[in-house]
């Protein structure tokens, strides 16, 4: 392989990482600017959003859980990747607003610590549901059919064509997002509510309804990253609190409510982690040849270990103190 | 929050009221009650014993002699007694892992409880604490003493590290990264590191010498305190376990340690009054990363094995609902909480008699949690607390 070639394949390979990454940071992020609400559930949202779109797309055999002791092990619509795709964003678009209304305008009063713990704990009662119910071994998710195989690419060669898909899909989310935010009515309120609700309400503006809908899109985002990206990973009832702490990450890099942080953020540590896991220092004359695979995990943290010592708002958050 | 901040004496109050009790126990709150009924026959009398107890009760003497009363009753009561044993399914190791967790959780507290900073990144010192106990006595000593030394010099080094770099921010920035770096180092003890820690496998080959070179941690002690506390290493962690609790107690009491609840009251004012905020919270930090790293040594001499899931981050959560569980901010509390929670996590997922709810064990910690925080911020120290409370105004009454 050429030097080109690995690099592109590096890029490609990061940017449908970092793509997963994007996907949960963003709601993390605006939801966090906008609410000032710490969801340590987020991660739950995902998961749901994964074993919601597994149910949808295909048919699965449940062999552990509760559901198959009741006899209900194969389980599943079987109406295809596509009614997974368009139905779960807006299931947990409805599980978000029923988040936002029970779960966390209780806590906005109350101190960061306390909505920690409380969506923490969420976090667990949520993962034992699914594991009770579904067993807590690995499902496969089965990647579209249209999808699914290799796809020649100029410069690149094969590659496989639902990681393309997944880089697609995630753009065009990013730019409805983006474009919502930037340029509506709405995205004015919202942002202005991250400078200053009080101002916000004493101009007459009712800033519940769009905080409603920010809570809304941002589980709605985190459920189609459980839906693109189960395709590509393990599933068990475990991914949920395991991919929250790359997303929190991905977060406080790019700064809060900022939605180009987190794709920024995104990319860089999912290109950082493709990069590591294809790099290996190689000096024949001294005998060296140590793959960096190993340290891929590792180097995520380091990146926003540096990014935070030098720029502690985050690659785009304001001077404001957040905290 | 106001009312208890005016008198801060009243937290360790009810923080020392019932510590015979063991802690697992939930028949606590009759004892003290009784303690209190029993002299009810005048009210004279129940009036003096009170307002003895009301001032006995904060002193630092009686909290340490009811902890170690507690801490020589509790295995006795919890794996060998006959029907409380039974009741409980106790058994003499878990009895000692209760207490190193305990450990754990009372250091942990005086970052959560006390300056009111939320870290979910304890496992790495926790781990480490462990991990550096593992190794040396792999290669260095075997004298269970000196690991613990080495394991609480690493844990405090590294708290040193981690504390500084986590706060440089406050409020939220501060869990995700404690939580981060944690990670971090989780992921470097899975491979990069793996020739020393063992990777996924854990660190195994710890071997674990007798104590001062005599006593073998494994034997039973002799006569009566055989029967009592059971083994040497139980006598051994339980020793570190009464330790810990005088020394926080002292530092939680000090002038020192004031600040630290004046932080988390209202840190501006803290700031205004002229105290360095940030390096009352490094100091916070470090004391409990220190107490996180005996617990961690302990661990590895309890267990003489370190899995590497001790520096994940599901091993930070188990403490922060240890912690808040038992009752945040009490001196006591999170003894309980930890004795609670390895309890549901190895008698009640262990199946009979629990067989109904063996399945669910997480699941209804993860519910009693969600409602401790919601409804019970003060934990269930706190509602003994309030329990005690009620029986003393309606004894007052008659």
């Amino acid at each position: 392989m050429s030097l080109l070639t690995e690099t592109a394949r590096v890029l490609l390979n990061g940017l449908q990482t970092g793509a997963i990454y994007v996907l949960l940071a963003m709601g993390l992020s605006i939801i966090l600017g906008t609410l000032k609400f710490v969801n340590f559930a987020h991660g739950a949202l995902y998961l749901l959003g994964l074993y919601a779109g597994i149910l949808i797309s295909q048919q699965t055999d449940f062999s552990q859980g509760q559901l198959a002791e009741y006899g209900l092990s194969t389980l599943g619509l079987d109406w295809g990747f596509l009614a997974a795709l368009l139905l779960v964003p807006l299931i947990v678009f409805v599980l978000g607003i029923a988040m936002e209304r029970f779960v966390a305008r209780p806590f906005y009063d109350r101190p960061d610590t306390d909505q920690i713990l409380f969506t923490f704990g969420l976090a667990i009662v949520v993962q034992q549901v699914v594991r009770i119910l579904f067993g807590g071994n690995s499902q496969n998710f089965a990647q579209p059919g249209w999808a699914a195989g290799p796809v020649a690419l100029p410069l690149v060669g094969g590659f496989p064509q639902w990681r393309l898909w997944v880089i697609g899909i995630t753009a065009v989310l990013v730019m409805i997002v983006y474009g919502l935010i930037e340029f509506t009515d709405f995205g004015l309120v919202v942002r202005a509510g991250t400078q200053d609700a009080e101002m916000v309400q004493l101009l007459g503006i009712r800033i519940t309804r769009p905080y409603i809908a920010v809570f809304g899109i941002g589980a709605a985002l985190a459920g189609v990253a459980g839906v693109v990206g189960g395709p590509l990973s393990v599933v068990n009832p475990t991914v949920g609190t395991d991919i929250l702490v790359p997303a929190f990450i991905t977060v406080v890099i790019g700064g809060l409510g900022s939605v180009r942080g987190a794709v920024v953020g995104g990319l860089l540590l999912g290109i950082t982690e493709s990069f590591l896991i294809q790099w290996s220092l190689v000096i024949p004359s001294l005998g060296i040849d140590y793959g960096f695979a190993p340290w891929s995990q590792v180097g995520i943290y380091a990146i926003a270990a540096i990014i935070l010592l030098v720029r502690p708002q985050g690659l785009f958050g304001s001077e404001v103190d957040v905290s | 929050m106001s009312d208890e901040s005016a008198n801060p004496a009243d937290r360790t109050e009810t923080a020392t009221t019932v510590d015979t009790a063991d802690a697992a126990d939930t028949t606590e709150t009759e004892a003290d009650g009784g303690e209190t009924l029993g002299g009810a026959s005048s009210a004279s009398t129940v009036a003096s014993l009170q307002a003895r107890w009301e001032s006995a009760r904060d002193r630092e003497l009686t909290v340490i002699g009811l902890t170690i009363v507690g801490v020589s009753l509790f295995p006795y009561l919890f794996a060998r007694a006959p029907v409380v044993s039974d009741l409980l399914q106790g058994y003499q190791e878990l009895a000692s892992l209760m207490l190193v967790w305990g450990i754990f959780a009372i250091g942990f507290d005086i970052l959560l409880g006390r300056t009111g900073l939320l870290s979910f990144g304890h496992a790495a010192l926790w781990g480490t604490g462990a991990y550096a106990a593992g190794w040396a006595s792999a290669n260095i000593t075997t004298f269970p003493l000196l690991l613990v030394a080495i394991g609480v010099v690493t844990a405090v080094f590294l708290s040193v590290v981690l504390g500084w770099l986590s706060l440089r921010r406050g409020g939220i920035y501060f869990a995700i990264l404690t939580l981060a770096f944690a990670q971090m180092i989780y992921y470097m003890a899975s491979a990069p590191l793996a020739f020393i820690t063992g990777g996924d496998n854990g660190l195994t080959g710890v071997e674990i010498g007798s104590l001062l070179g005599v006593f073998d941690l494994g034997t039973e002690l002799p006569s009566v305190a055989g029967t009592l506390l059971g083994t040497w290493r139980y006598a051994f962690i339980g020793a570190f376990l009464v330790l810990s609790v005088t020394a926080i107690y002292r530092i939680l009491n000090s002038p020192y340690g004031i600040v630290f609840q004046a932080i988390r009251e209202n840190e501006q004012r803290a700031e205004f009054v002229g105290f360095n905020v940030w390096r009352y919270k490094l100091a916070a930090f470090v004391l409990s990363g220190t107490f996180a790293g005996l617990a961690g040594a302990l661990f590895t001499i309890h267990g003489q094995y370190v899995p590497l899931s001790s520096l994940y981050w599901q091993t930070s959560g188990e403490v922060v609902i240890m912690t808040v569980l038992g009752g945040v901010g009490s001196l006591l509390g999170p003894l309980f909480g930890a004795g609670i929670y390895l309890w549901v996590e190895y008698i009640v997922s262990g199946g009979y008699p629990f067989d109904w709810i063996a399945p669910y064990w997480l699941l209804v910690l993860g519910l009693v949690f969600v409602t401790v925080v919601v409804l019970f911020p003060e934990g269930i120290w706190g509602l003994v607390g309030d329990l005690r409370d009620r029986v003393a105004t309606r004894l007052e009454e008659r």
